[in-house]
This record gives C-alpha cells, structure tokens and sequence, in this order.
C-alpha cells in the first residue's frame, strides 16, 4: 500500500501522460477481483492518517456472501517505474511516476451494465481469462464493449496455479492451452478492427499478454524472462521475447535456437524450457519442502527472502516465494504503463465516438488534446450512493478542463438536444472529490484525464450526464452509453403498509438512479414496476430497495413479469374497415408482417423516421424487396415514433387524405402501444391504408372522428391477420463437464429450451452448450440447473430475440389464449374473446 | 308502478304551495322520462292552474346533478329533481330532490346486516343509496326485533346508521373558501380538533357522526344498494375500510371488492401520468354544483403555476370522440360534481382526471398518501395549502422512468426579465426554418397549441395550391351515412 496525502495524489493527477485509466473486465469467475486485490495490496493508494488496517476491497457484504462482484469499484494506484524499465518506453512522459485509475466491474452478466459504464472512463482495459476455462461468452461480450468504445486491450492468462497444481500439466500441452486462449481472444479483437486504435489483438513476445495466479499474487510477462536472460544470451530483450514464444525451440545439449522441434528429448519450446519449467520446478520444490534444493535456486534467480518467512512450509511457502520472485503488481502494472494508452493518447482518437458534435468545434478539440486550460466537458457514467442515506455522488471522467469545488456547470442530461431547454440545468459543484481507498478526500480540482466525483448535482442527474461551463452554451453532449443488455424482466413492487407509499416512491427514485440499467416505472393498472436485467440482477436491486432505499419498510414483490410483444403471422385475411363514430368517415385498412429482418433493422436504427427518405427507399427496396415509391409512403413509425412497426399509405387518388394523416397517425401511435390481444407494444407489423371515405365537410372528419377509428381499424386489421404473440428468448451459455449434459439437457428441454451448439473446449474436460431458453421459463433457472448437475454447470443468460409463440391466442384453450387471458387479468383488462367481434367490422 | 308513492306527489305538491312558487321545473332522468307526463298529470291535480310546471329533461351534464341553466331558461324559482343524486349543492336555485323508492326486502337485509356484523367483529356503519332511503326506518326495526332473538351476541355487534340529508337545497349564496356553506361539514377539521365530542361525516347525500375517539378505520362499512357511482364515491373516499355490498335485488352480500380497489391504484397512474403532462384541458363537468367557476379558476390557476399550459373546454357530457378533437392535449380535469367525476375508460386518448387528482399531480409539495376525496367542495378549503415551497429537486417521473424538467418555469423568469423583447421572441420562434421531410414523421414534445399545430403536417386549406386549374366537378356519394348507395355493390 502506498500512503499519500490528497494534496500529493492531486499533484500526480496534473501529468496526463502518466496517467492509466482501466478496467478489469473478464467472464464471471475468471478472477478479477482477486486480481486486482493483489494490485491493491502492493500499489493502492490510501490516506496517509488512515494508513493501517484499512481494507480497500471491503466492499459490499452481499458481494462477500456470494462471491461475486456487483458493483464496479474503483481504486487508485501509485507505481513508480525504474529508469532502466522505462529505457524503452517510447511515449511522453513526465517523471518515473505514475498514477493508475483502476476500477473492478462484474463478471456476471446481469450486471454488464456496470461494465459498461466503467468503460466509458476508462482508455485501456485489462481481459482475465481463465487459463481452464477459455474464453467465455462474457469474455466476448465485453471484449466486444470495449472495442466499440475505443478501449486498448491487454491480457492475462490468470489462474496459472491450476496449471501447475491441479492439472500438473506438462509445459507443452500448457503453452498451447495457452496459445489457444490467446488466438480466441485475439479473434474477437480482429472483428473489431479500428484503424484508428491499431492493432488491438495481443501477442506474448509483445509483452501485451501476462500470465498470472491471481489467488497467489504473481504474474509474469515475458519481459520478465527476457530481461533475465537477455545478458545471458547476449542478444537484446526484444529478440529475447520473440524467442520466448512461438515457433522456437532450444535445445541445451546444443545450445541451439531451432524453428522447428529436433525431436531431441532435450529439446523444448523456449516458453517452455525458460518460463514454464522454472516456474514450476521452484512450486514443486516448494510443495515439497525440498527446502534445501530451494534456497540455492532462489539465490541464483536473485531472490531474497526474509528470514521469518524461511519457516514457512508448503503452500504459504510456494506463495511466498511466487510473490517474492514475480511479484503480480509489478508484471501486470508495467504492462499497463507500457501498453495501456495515457488519456492524452487515448482521446485523439476516442473523441470522434465520444463526442455528438462538429468534430473541429472547440469542445471535440480540448478532448482530443487532453486540454486542462481548455472548456470543461465531463462525462458522468454512474451514480454511486453516499454513506449518508439518500445522497449520491456523480461520478465520472473529466475529458478536458478541470472540474472545481464551486464551479457552475451546465449538466446536460441523456434528452438533452442542442439549441432547447429540455433536460438541461445549470448547478453548482458543492464539492469535487477523489477517492483514496474507502475514504474521500475533497480536493479544489481535477484536471482532464481523471476520474472525479462529485457532490450536490444527483438531484438533477439520474444515471448520467455531460457536464460542462456555465457559459459553454454551444457544447454538444457526450454521446450516451449504449448498453449490451436490456431490462427485460419486471417485477410489481408494493408496500405492505400502505401508508409506505411515500417512502416506497423515494426508494425507486434512488434505486433508479443507483444502478445503470434498473428501469423504475409505473403500469397502467397503478402497480410500481422494477425492471432489470436478469433474476439475479432484480434481486439485488429489490434488496437494495427495501433495506438501503426504504430504511427497511416491507415491501411485496409479485413474481417476475416479461413483457411480450404482438405481432401477425401473415397478411389480413380481407381488408377491414372502420366507421367513425359519426358514420360518414371510413378507414380501409390490412396488416402484413414485416419483411424479416426489418424489425430489428428499425430496433438498430438503421431505419428509422429521422432518415432521409431516398436513403430509407434504398435499403428498403435493396435489402428488403419493397417497391421505390411505396418506401416514399411510409407516414410513420411506431409506437413512440421510432418503434418496429409502420404505417404505409397505400391508396390512390383520395381527397384530403393529407387531412386526416396526422389522425391516422396519432391513432396508430396509440394503438401499437396496447395491442389489441394483451395490450403490450406491437412489433413488426405492416399498416396498409388501402382506401379512404371521408365526409366532405371539415368538421365532421376532424380528430375526434378519426383518432378513434383509426385506432379500431388498426386493431381489426391485426386480429384479421393471424395475430401472434411474441415472446422474448435468452441466449444461455453454459459450461460444463461431460457428465453434467445429461443433467443440463433434461432441464433445458423441461424449460422449452434447446440447444443449438454443443462444443468441447479443446484440451479440457469442459463442453460449451449454447441454448434459447424462453425469458418466461428462466426464473429458477440457475437454481434448477444447478441442482440437476450437482453444482456443475452455471448459466449465462442475455437476452437474444423475440421468438413467436405457435399457437394462436384467438383460439380458446392455447398456450397463447391462456397467456394473454393471464395478463389482461392483471392489466385489469376485459376479457379477451369479445374483442374480435368488438372491432371488426366486416366488408 | 304506484306513482303516487313513488314520485311522492303529495309531497311535491305540498312543497310548492307552501313556498309559492309558481313556475316549477321537473327535472327527470332518462330512464324516468316515460313516465313525466303522468306526474305532471298527477301534479296538476293537485295544485292549482297558477302554478306553471316544466319538464326538463336530457340535461347537458350528469343528469344526478340539478340542471341549474336549463332552470334559467324559463325562470323556474325552483326545481324538483327525480331520481338518482348526487345532492350536489346548487348555486342559484332552491331544488327538491325526489329520490324514488326502489323495492327491497327489508327482513333480508336486515339479516345479512346482522350476521355481518357479527361476523366481522367491528361495530357497522350503514350506508345505502337514496333511493333506499325511504327502507332505512324499517330495516332498523328489523333488525332490532331480530337482534332480540338472539340476545345474547347482541352486545358485540353494533349498528351505526348514516342519516340521508334533507332532501331540500336552497343555494348558500356567494360561495368561496372563506364562506363554507353549513351542508358541507370538515372532515380535515375534524382532524385538526381531537378534542370535538363527535365527528361529522357527509358524502353524497348521506351524513353520521361517529362517536367521540372512533376513527373511520375502526368501523366496517355496509353499503345497501347498486354498484353505482354513489358507491365507488365511498369506496375510493373510505379506501381504510373494509366495505361489502348488499345487493338488494339479488339478496346477496358480495365482499370480494377488489375491483374496486383496482381503481384506486389507476387512478394513482393517472396522477402520475397527469404530472408529465404539458398541456392540460379543463372540462366544465357542471354549470350547477355550488363553486365550481371557483373551482375552474383554482384548476388554470394551479396548472399555470405549475409551468403548464392550460385550455378549459364546455362540451357537455364528454365522450372519446369529443375529446380526441383536442389530441394536443395531454390530461383533461374534469370539473363536476363528486359522482360524475369518475371518468376511467381507455377509449380516450389522454386521460380524464378529478380535481382532487389534478391538485396531487401538480402541486410539487403534495404526494399520494392514499387519502382520497372526491366532492370538489371538500377541496376548495384545502387550497391555501399550495405553499410555494418549490423543492429545487428536479422532478422524478415514473412514466419515462428518469428526471424532467418542467420546463415552463424558467420561460416564465426570462420573459418577465425582458418583456420589451417578448414580441420579438415570439415572433423569432415563429420564424424558425423547420425541415419539411423530418417534421411529418418525428413528435416533438409542444408546450401550447400553436406549438402543436406547426409540428402538425397539415396546416388548413393551402393558399399557393400548386395546381392553378380548378378541380373537375365530381358526382358525389348518395344515401345514408350509414350504408351509402355506392357500398351495396362493394359488400
């Protein structure tokens, strides 16, 4: 641990070129947090008056109790590189010091909202993987995250121990379960070529990859190596690197560098002979306290212990004598220092994803120069509750500027468009803060290039923001963060004490704000809504609600709810018509299906109603087979304008049909908000307008006339054509051993699951299956899989597609009918099957 | 149908003689139309050719309120009203209100009231519809006769019947917040003074007084009569309590309410849908309850404070068609009396909601506790409360799930600031370029009508029409609007 004042940190804080700020993303249970608590031990920076029995990752207790992370946390680190380690750095640099902006974010998927946000303030990133387990499906996706948002990746091989403990592989098979590993990583880094980023796959003989136990606290990269043997060899680092991996093979009876393998049994891969071998040679004469063998082979690799550790024995031991040798800290930090970008470097070519406006405006200029003296412009990623209830901190990352106790700053929220006033507030900072361990330390500012919070904006702020001067009126926002997983289970919360209320509307408030991707809302029958992205992810918020949101009032939570979407199997069966209350206005209308892939085309926004409407007819007629003119006709997109649905006019030649379009369309708006089947949004339904009656005077097929009606024929006309429910679908990966298949595969068909890609992992025991699981079969999932495989097998669940359901919910007595008779019961709907007589009209 | 006892002529007429009145006006309900002209007959008999007798029927508003302006038109002095009320105070004239006799087995109601009672271990409070009211005498001497039957658990179950007011209502005069008329007792202040040996209560028509240190909560409710909005009125104003229904046309008591708590909880949505709301009409419900042009200016008032724009719409009874002409607006209050307020269909486009609502959505300091009042009378009096404590906390909506801004807030400071610039803002905005393509197909969020009506992509008949000829002389359809001559050979 390393003490400081906040006045010496701060003074760190202005060299923006030796600055790192990164994340530790991984799969869950590829130890992260492990991992970083072994950087924290040996380089965190805590206060010096507290210095002593502070623990920096004393974190949540819910955390402890299930092992795993919830919520991204951020540490400082101070490192302090040698002269002779920095000979070869090529980049700026100011002084030897250097100031590490780490922060640990969950591996569980339900939680990748974390992830998201701590990407955002972060350049560089560092990817654990499970030298076993391989590369996993989160790997994958936050692999993926990081890429997009710009973030330079570095790896490590984690988990080393295994190899040598409980696997007691050889070196040959290890170096290519390793290779293996890096190769997958490095193909999911190729999809994702950048030309502004460079190269971001990552290579051993580079020093971009470490190997690391991160339960026993030591890492190497091969620089270690090579720096060791460089001077025996005579030839310099870099060359010894590149013979450290790959293709290389020495043989010491020869004392000869061979590409290929001799076949010699003396004869072995570089990585092998002079990193694996010793490495494990020092942990078996450890284990087996051959301590006499020890001491001399510590001596010779430069080792020095302390005396009262020489009477350690067996793992203690080992572990002492892995930390000693290489040290985690040292190998992972200079890896970060060396490879990972400064903020200065990183934002020249992050700006461009970074920032909404004209890229040669003076804001995009100050972040892409870093610039302190420049306009300030802060984004904040997260709200992270204070100690004292019901306050947060906003926390993010300073772009360019500083940001100062008392400044006025203009907080641009996520609706905030340039030029109006909608979501926007000018405020004042009551006080800036940096984290040092646990404790907080004011400081007067941080400058460009940090991580800051800050106190007295959560008030106006509710998951993030783009902060700004007072005066910098013209500054567009930061671009929002786009998150990789949706909120697709809910569940109704209620207080039991009714009088709760009050305190129940706050604690959703909070909770709203407190995590990223939980949505709080309301239901039209007057039921509080929670939303998240998982079981486990609603569970912790619940909790959370109810004990640090509420002060522990009870609350009843009704079981988890998933949202469905209607749709139509195939074109209306005739064209239907409305009569509007006055009878002297008709509207002819059928419903088909979107073409496929046009849904989530709109859902991407690659087609949307802010389009230009000759771009918009080209994809459509190129990628989807409409007709040129027929894409000209598209009056609207639905609901909430932009949603996957559309209204098209198809008629010709009627009069004042411009008249009543704006009716159409508000009445269309409503309609594909509360389908007619379940009264849940509509998705990818084709509106036609086939023919209009209208009255000839304007005031007998005005709004009142149209709306109404135009929402009636929109429902006739998906009723007419073989309405569908749709029901959302989770991609589920998990893995497992060969004989806990039985057990996944018997659960996942009881569940309607199936499973379309079984694959064993190369060079284990393991199989990866990939499944669909309906979301509503998903809760108890988790708990039922595990107890079916004995514990083996841990799903991942993220949400995947909307599946259509077979059966036809106008039938009585299907799947679908008893589901949507389900949920107009609680919507405290009508019964269903009167509905089709209701709004048809038959011509 | 006896019409004598039913529509009380006797009674009626004995009324009109003794105040001399000589034009009266007879107010009837739609289903009580067919049998006008039979009491009127019946009247006729009875008083002498001086007094002259009007029917009024199809009234603009809810026909359980007194048709004060239909009075007006032929300068009635006073008017008697038949049927289902709301006892709504009248402003202007002197009304008699007839509430009919509905038939109901006395002996049976009686029973179910007693074993209910018993069973829920709670003293009862009896409430019933007016029209039973004429029942009441004769189901409490049934059941004391029947609870001397059983004498023994007698002692543990007690009975306490609400009165039904006078059926006779002279306007208070000028009525405001300072001037209470003596009809409508204070539940608040009761509240504020715990030392008052009793309480009064009073709601739609119908009055008690509990004894001194019982609260609401401590009495099971028991409504004899229809689901009616009389009775939703008393279930959502009494939510605490537990309530059961005695149906008297079937003989049955049904307990299972939760339908009508259901509407509780929608109506909390509609509040928090009422407070994202930019633009809010305010619907004239009633042109006769007592205060309620106090009310529509206490409404524009309470929504222009809160930085929204409002609009005030008299358009008789609202129907979705009607509303759905203004689709620029988001919520509508509907200002009218206690039992026609309760406006919850989802065939309108934007939501109608009650004063009391509107006064929750809008006012920044209040909050959903669960206490609930219908009667606009009842709020007029708690108006002052509005302090102006403007939290500087930026508003939570549970609609879209994040903070808003009510925007209006900071137009308002920034015009007063430069009211020489005013016009040239105004007329600046008018002139902004919008883009053609993208308006038609985005909804951006308007603040007033004119706002709404430019985002809007047509404007009204088009002055530089592109095309200069004149259109060709159509034929057009004939026939009914329901089936046009041209349709039979569509079908």
């Amino acid at each position: 641990m390393v003490k400081f004042t906040a006045d010496e940190l701060r003074r760190i804080m202005d060299h923006k070129h030796n600055i790192r700020n990164m994340s530790v993303i991984a799969h869950v249970d590829h130890g992260k947090s492990t991992l970083t608590d072994s950087l924290v031990a040996a380089a965190g920076i805590i206060a010096q008056e507290v210095a002593g029995d502070v623990r920096m990752t004393d974190t949540r207790a819910d955390e402890a109790e299930r092992g795993i992370t919830i919520k991204s946390t951020g540490i400082s680190l101070y490192y302090e590189m040698s002269d002779e380690s920095l000979k070869s750095y090529k980049g700026e640099r100011q002084g030897n010091e250097y100031l590490i902006n780490l922060i640990d974010s969950p591996g569980h998927v339900d939680f990748s909202s974390e992830v998201t946000a701590a990407l955002r303030i972060t350049d560089g990133a560092l990817v654990v993987v499970d030298c076993v387990e391989g590369v996993c499906v989160q790997t994958e996706t936050v692999l993926r995250q990081a890429l997009g948002e710009r973030i330079r990746p570095v790896l490590t091989v984690n988990k080393m121990d295994r190899c040598f403990l409980e696997l007691q592989v050889d070196g040959e098979e290890a170096y290519q379960t390793f290779q293996r590993v890096i190769e997958n990583a490095n193909v999911i880094m190729a999809t994702y070529e950048d030309p502004l980023l460079g190269d971001v796959q990552v290579y051993p003989e580079k020093g971009t990859v470490a190997f690391s136990a991160g339960l026993h606290g030591w890492a190497f990269t091969l620089t270690n190596f090579a720096k060791m043997y460089a001077s025996k060899f005579g030839v310099d680092e870099a060359k010894m690197m590149e013979r450290l991996w790959g293709e290389n093979f020495f043989d010491p009876a020869t004392k000869k560098w061979t590409s290929k393998n001799t076949g010699t049994p003396t004869c072995k891969r570089g990585f092998v002979q002079f990193c694996y071998e010793p490495i494990k040679q020092i942990i078996n004469t450890c284990m087996n306290d051959q301590n006499d063998k020890l001491w001399p082979m510590l001596q010779k690799l430069g080792v020095t212990m302390k005396s009262e550790e020489k009477d350690l024995m067996g793992k203690a031991l080992m572990k002492r004598v892995m930390q000693t040798w290489l040290p985690a800290s040292n190998a992972l930090l200079e890896m970060m220092i060396f490879h990972l970008p400064s903020p200065a470097t990183a934002q020249k070519y992050r700006v461009e994803n970074l920032y909404e406006g004209p890229l040669d405006d003076a804001y995009a200029n100050a972040i892409r120069n870093c610039d302190p003296e420049g306009p300030l412009m802060l984004y904040v990623s997260k709200m992270i509750p204070a100690s004292d209830k019901g306050r947060f901190f906003a926390f993010g990352r300073v772009f360019s500027g500083k940001v100062s106790t008392g400044l006025k700053v203009r907080i641009m929220g996520p609706n905030y468009v340039p030029g109006e006033k909608k979501d926007l507030y000018v405020k004042s900072v009551q006080r800036t803060v940096i984290w040092m361990g646990k404790r907080q330390e004011t400081v007067e500012d941080v400058p460009c290039g940090n991580t800051v919070a800050m106190v007295g904006l959560d008030q106006y702020i509710t998951k993030n923001a783009t902060l700004t001067n007072e005066k910098e009126v013209d500054a567009h926002p930061i671009r929002a963060m786009k998150f990789s997983v949706s909120p697709v289970v809910r569940v109704a919360v209620q207080c039991k004490v009714a009088s709760d209320l009050p305190k129940l509307v706050e604690g959703l408030k909070r909770l709203a704000k407190s995590d990223p991707m939980v949505v709080c809302s309301i239901e039209e029958s007057g039921e509080h809504i929670v939303a998240g992205a998982g079981e486990l992810h609603l569970e912790i918020c619940l909790k959370d609600l109810q004990e640090d949101f509420m002060g522990g009032a009870e609350i009843i939570k009704s079981d988890p709810v998933v949202s469905f979407r209607e749709t139509v199997l195939e074109r209306s069966s005739r064209t239907v018509m409305s009569k509007s209350p006055n009878k002297h206005n008709r509207l002819y209308m059928e419903a088909r299906p979107l073409e496929e892939g046009l849904a989530e085309a709109i859902d991407d926004g690659r087609i949307g109603p802010r389009d230009d409407p000759k771009a918009r007819s080209k994809i459509l007629s190129e990628e989807f087979g409409w007709d040129k003119e027929l894409a000209k006709k598209i009056w609207c997109f639905g609901p909430e304008t932009t949603g996957p649905n559309m209204v098209v006019d198809m008629c010709k030649g009627v009069q004042y049909l411009n008249e009543i379009k704006d009716s159409v369309v508000a009445g269309f708006h409503w309609a594909s908000k509360e389908g007619p089947l379940a009264e849940e949004n509509m998705r990818g339904i084709c509106f036609e307008v086939c023919d209009v009656v209208l009255h000839a005077d304007a005031i007998h097929r005005g709004g009142g006339q149209v709306i109404p009606t135009a929402r009636r024929v929109v429902y006739a006309s998906q009723l007419t054509a073989k309405p569908r429910l749709l029901e959302p679908v989770y991609l589920v990966e998990i893995q497992a051993p060969e004989q806990a298949l039985g057990g996944i595969y018997s659960v996942l068909n009881q569940k309607r699951g199936h499973v379309f890609e079984e694959m064993q992992r190369p060079g284990t025991p393991l199989y990866n299956i990939k499944a669909y699981l309906p979301v509503v079969e998903s809760f108890g999932f988790s708990s039922t899989l595990r107890a079916a495989t004995s514990g083996q097998a841990f799903p991942q669940c993220v949400f995947d597609h909307w599946d259509m359901m077979s059966s036809d919910p106008l039938e009585a007595g299907s799947q679908a009918a008893t589901l949507v008779a389900e949920i107009r019961k609680r919507k405290g709907g009508t019964n269903m099957l009167c509905m089709k007589e209701k709004f048809i009209l038959l011509v | 149908m006896d019409l004598e006892h039913n529509f009380e002529i006797a009674r009626v007429a004995e009324f009109i003689l003794s105040h001399g009145f000589t034009r009266v006006a007879l107010q009837f309900p739609d289903e009580l139309l067919r049998d006008s002209m039979r009491v009127v007959k019946a009247l006729r008999r009875e008083l002498n050719s001086s007094v002259k007798l009007y029917v009024m029927a199809d009234t603009t508003y809810g026909s359980c309120c007194v048709d004060e302006v239909g009075a007006a038109h032929v300068n009635a002095e006073c008017v008697i009203h038949y049927g289902h009320t709301c006892l709504s105070p009248t402003s202007t004239i002197p009304a008699l209100f007839i509430f009919g006799k509905a038939s109901i087995s006395t002996s049976d109601c009686a029973r179910s009231l007693l074993k209910y009672g018993l069973e829920c271990g709670k003293p009862v409070l009896v409430l019933f519809g007016l029209e039973y009211a004429h029942a009441i005498p004769e189901i409490k001497s049934a059941l004391l006769s029947d609870a001397s039957c059983l004498s023994g658990s007698v002692s543990t179950s007690e009975h306490l019947f609400a009165d039904a007011s006078c059926s006779f209502i002279s306007p208070s005069g000028t009525f405001g917040p300072a001037n209470q008329p003596g009809s409508i007792d204070r539940r608040v202040e009761n509240e504020c003074l715990d030392e008052e040996n009793s309480q009064n209560y009073k709601i739609g028509g119908l009055s008690w007084r509990l004894p001194q240190g019982r609260t609401m909560e401590d009495y099971s409710l028991f409504w004899i009569g229809l689901d009616n909005p009389a009775f939703s009125n008393v279930v959502l104003t009494f939510n605490s309590c537990e309530i059961v229904r005695y149906d008297a046309k079937e003989d049955r008591l049904i307990i299972d309410l939760s339908q009508q708590k259901k509407i509780l909880r929608r109506r909390y949505y509609l509040v928090e849908k009422a407070k994202d709301a930019n633009m809010i009409g305010v619907l004239v419900g009633t042109l006769g309850a007592a205060g309620y042009l106090h009310m529509i200016h206490q409404m524009t008032e309470l929504i222009t404070k809160a930085g929204k724009k409002s609009y005030t719409f008299v358009m008789g009874k609202p129907n979705p068609a009607k509303l759905a002409n203004f689709p620029e607006l988001d919520v509508f209050i509907h200002v009218s009396c206690a039992q026609t307020a309760l406006l919850d269909s989802k065939e309108f486009l934007a939501p109608v909601i009650t004063p009391f609502e509107a006064m929750l959505a809008l006012d920044r300091g209040s909050q959903w506790t669960g206490a609930y009042q219908m009667d606009f009378g009842d709020l007029i009096s708690s108006t002052p409360s509005v302090a102006n404590k403007q939290s500087e906390e930026a508003r939570f909506s549970f609609i879209q799930g994040g903070y808003v801004e009510d925007l209006d807030l900071h137009d308002n400071d920034e015009v007063e600031k430069d009211e020489i610039l005013a016009l040239v803002n105004v007329t600046e905005k008018a002139l902004q370029v919008r883009d053609e393509d993208t308006r038609s197909l985005t909804k951006t969020v308007a603040k007033s009508g004119a706002e709404y009506f430019a985002s809007r992509s047509y404007h009204g008949l088009d002055i530089n029409g592109t095309d200069p000829v004149p259109a060709k002389f159509l034929t057009g359809r004939s026939g009914k609007a329901s089936g046009y001559k041209d349709e039979n050979t569509h079908r």
